[in-house]
């Protein structure tokens, strides 16, 4: 094994290039003020008071951050059934749903979420096929639901994936024994199957929850330029009014929060009394 | 109908280009090569903003590759530079090109290299953002005006209200506005009476309680490009949209007028640079002259729907297929109309302000 160590120095090399010197230039830019330059540097927090003291910052904050719940949990309400489903298939069947999960995933997120446009817009084939059986069109588009339904349509494959491969991996002679001992089904589910899948959700939430919380081209396009998320603030910083320091502190502020929220989430997982055993 | 003289034009153009072809040997790339130095040229240009044959006509006749990206705003673009990209040609807007220059970004052209200069349009030559077109050829020009149903809307009651009729409560829910600091500030301060251009602390406050205003009162939706969709569909009644877009919206829809409102408006326009660190100037220059061809521009305004920089263009689509269209050309020497102004700092200011319009619920 040892003649393979110095094999990782590429990637040590890759990861400190691309992960940590644009993580430590995230950081300079949050804490100064003033011009793109390195060369001019000053220090200050003023970044974090303007947003702290703003209560429409604040507003978007709190905003992105239920969406990001709800489009979290309802990826757990949604994926975990379908996870259980597929893991009660064959090897074979099992492959096959598993491909049918990922397919969409194959094409850009991007043009996927132009195809909820062409479906939830006023004249579109949602409002259509109500239009046969004459019924008036609704309004879905530019509304909390759209931007909602087209983050869980994007990130959900993330959830079923992980649940699917911690129940795939699970030992089923427990559930046998669990019968053999007198457990019905729910009980078996309840004391068996959800405690050994947890770790599978909780991976789940962390990949549907970063993405969902920083996403600013769903609520873009599927919301409408209305509908400001903290996403789309750092983006316009970034972009538009080209306030690089204010945008990274933005993104520091986010990342601290995504940071604890996986110190939490890390938590519940190693914490036997929080697992659901009850005993 | 637009693609069907598109298509008729582009049958014209191959059939003159075959005639070319025929008399004379095929360009080759080892040609271009030995005359510019190099075959490929990089063109970063706005999306949609190109007649569908421009790109492969120019490759055709001048034997040279040419690599197309596109933006979707000047500030993206603007960005993009920064990070060290060099290109060849760019189309950006007046007050960028401005700051491009300011930031000596640009190179000087050539104006020996560009004959064809001379098919201009007099009224957009010289403009404030650069004097005697030292850096700059001007692409598509045009204003900003109000599009809307008349079929649901008044158009006298449009023509007296003008950009005020986007906190009309009667429309409430029925309004588009386009996405941007730099557009929704221009209606505010216009609808106010000031300029748009100020520094007048007050009276930005005004403009941004204005359109505070109408976000909440007029349940808007905020789009960009989406705007011509929406407007060919019908699915809003008012919308503020650039001239070369509801040329296309009227051209669609017939149930749509187009109205420039007295207030008055931005008077924009787009223009060719080349970048300081363009890799091939030389063909950057062969190219920005191509398009002032007559064939070119022809080409590109009758695609595009925007004004086109070449006078007979202008002239013989105005008079010709767009002359039922009073979006397609944009209104002249008009005082009240202004053309943006470089400014960092008020812009910043009214980006966060535009945000926090947008933002409040």
């Amino acid at each position: 094994m040892r003649q393979f160590r110095s094999m990782i120095y590429p990637y040590i090399v890759w990861l400190a290039v691309m992960v940590v010197v644009p993580m430590l230039m995230i950081l300079l830019y949050a804490f100064t003020k003033e011009g793109n330059d390195v060369a001019s540097i000053k220090f200050s927090l003023e970044n974090f008071t303007r947003f702290f003291h703003d209560a429409v910052f604040i507003d978007v904050l709190k905003r992105s951050l239920i969406i990001a719940v709800a489009t979290t949990v309802l990826c757990v309400i949604l994926g975990y059934p379908i996870a259980y489903a597929i893991a009660t298939h064959s090897e074979r069947g099992r492959m096959f749903w598993i491909l049918m999960i990922t397919l969409p995933t194959w094409i850009n997120m991007l043009v996927r979420t132009y195809a909820w446009v062409g479906i939830l817009q006023d004249d579109g084939l949602f409002n259509r096929i109500l239009g046969l059986f004459g019924i008036e069109p609704i309004k879905l588009m530019y509304t909390t639901f759209a931007v909602v339904l087209g983050m869980v349509y994007n990130f959900i494959p993330f959830m079923i994936l992980q649940i699917h491969t911690s129940l795939a991996k699970m030992d089923k002679s427990l559930i046998d024994a669990a019968g053999d001992l007198g457990a019905n089904r729910f009980q078996t589910f309840w004391r068996i199957t959800f405690p050994l899948s947890l770790p599978g959700v909780l991976s789940g939430i962390t990949l549907v929850f970063l993405p969902a919380v920083s996403s600013f081209f769903i609520p873009k396009l599927l919301g409408g330029g209305q509908y400001v998320l903290i996403g789309n603030v750092i983006e316009t910083q970034f972009i538009t009014s080209g306030d690089w320091n204010f945008g990274s502190a933005i993104s520091l502020i986010m990342a601290i929060i995504i940071i604890l929220s996986m110190y939490l989430t890390r938590k519940v997982d190693t914490d036997p009394t929080a697992n659901g055993r009850g005993e | 109908m637009k693609k069907f003289m598109a298509m008729f034009l582009a049958s014209t153009l191959l059939l003159a280009g075959c005639g070319n072809e025929s008399g004379e040997n095929a360009v080759t790339s080892a040609d271009a090569v030995e005359k510019y130095g190099s075959d490929t040229l990089k063109l970063y240009n706005w999306g949609e903003y190109m007649g569908e044959n421009l790109i492969s006509d120019f490759e055709k006749q001048f034997g040279v590759k040419v690599n197309v990206e596109y933006f979707d705003s000047n500030e993206a673009m603007y960005t993009k530079l920064q990070s060290g990209e060099a290109y060849d040609v760019l189309v950006p807007s007046d007050y960028m090109i401005e700051r491009l220059k300011a930031e000596n970004m640009l190179q000087p052209l050539d104006h020996a290299l560009l004959p064809n200069m001379s098919n201009l349009v007099k009224g957009i030559q010289s403009l404030p953002y650069d004097e005697g077109n030292q850096y700059s050829v001007p692409y598509f020009w045009g204003s900003v005006g109000i599009v809307y149903n008349h079929n649901n809307v008044d158009p006298d009651v449009v023509e007296e209200q003008g950009y005020e009729i986007l906190r009309n409560t009667d429309y409430k829910g029925k309004i588009y506005i386009y996405d941007s600091e730099r557009d929704s500030f221009m209606m505010a301060l216009k609808a106010l009476g000031y300029s748009m251009n100020t520094e007048d602390e007050k009276e930005i406050q005004q403009a941004y309680e204005w359109l505070l205003d109408m976000n909440n009162t007029m349940e808007p939706v905020y789009v960009t490009d989406e705007v011509i969709d929406g407007m060919i569909t019908g699915t809003k009644d008012i919308a503020v949209v650039y001239s070369g877009d509801a040329t296309n919206i009227l051209a669609e829809n017939p149930d749509m007028s187009f109205w420039m409102p007295e207030e008055g408006t931005n008077l924009w326009s787009d223009a060719m640079v080349i970048p300081a660190n363009a890799p091939n100037a030389k063909l950057a220059h062969e190219f920005i002259n191509y398009v002032l061809t007559d064939e070119a521009s022809m080409g590109n305004s009758e695609y595009v729907g925007y004004a086109s920089s070449n006078q007979a263009v202008l002239d013989e689509l105005s008079n010709g297929i767009f002359a039922e269209n009073e979006a397609y050309l944009p209104r002249m020497d008009y005082e009240k109309d202004e053309v943006f102004v470089d400014n960092q700092t008020l812009k910043k200011k009214l980006a966060e302000l535009w945000i926090k319009v947008k933002a409040t619920k």
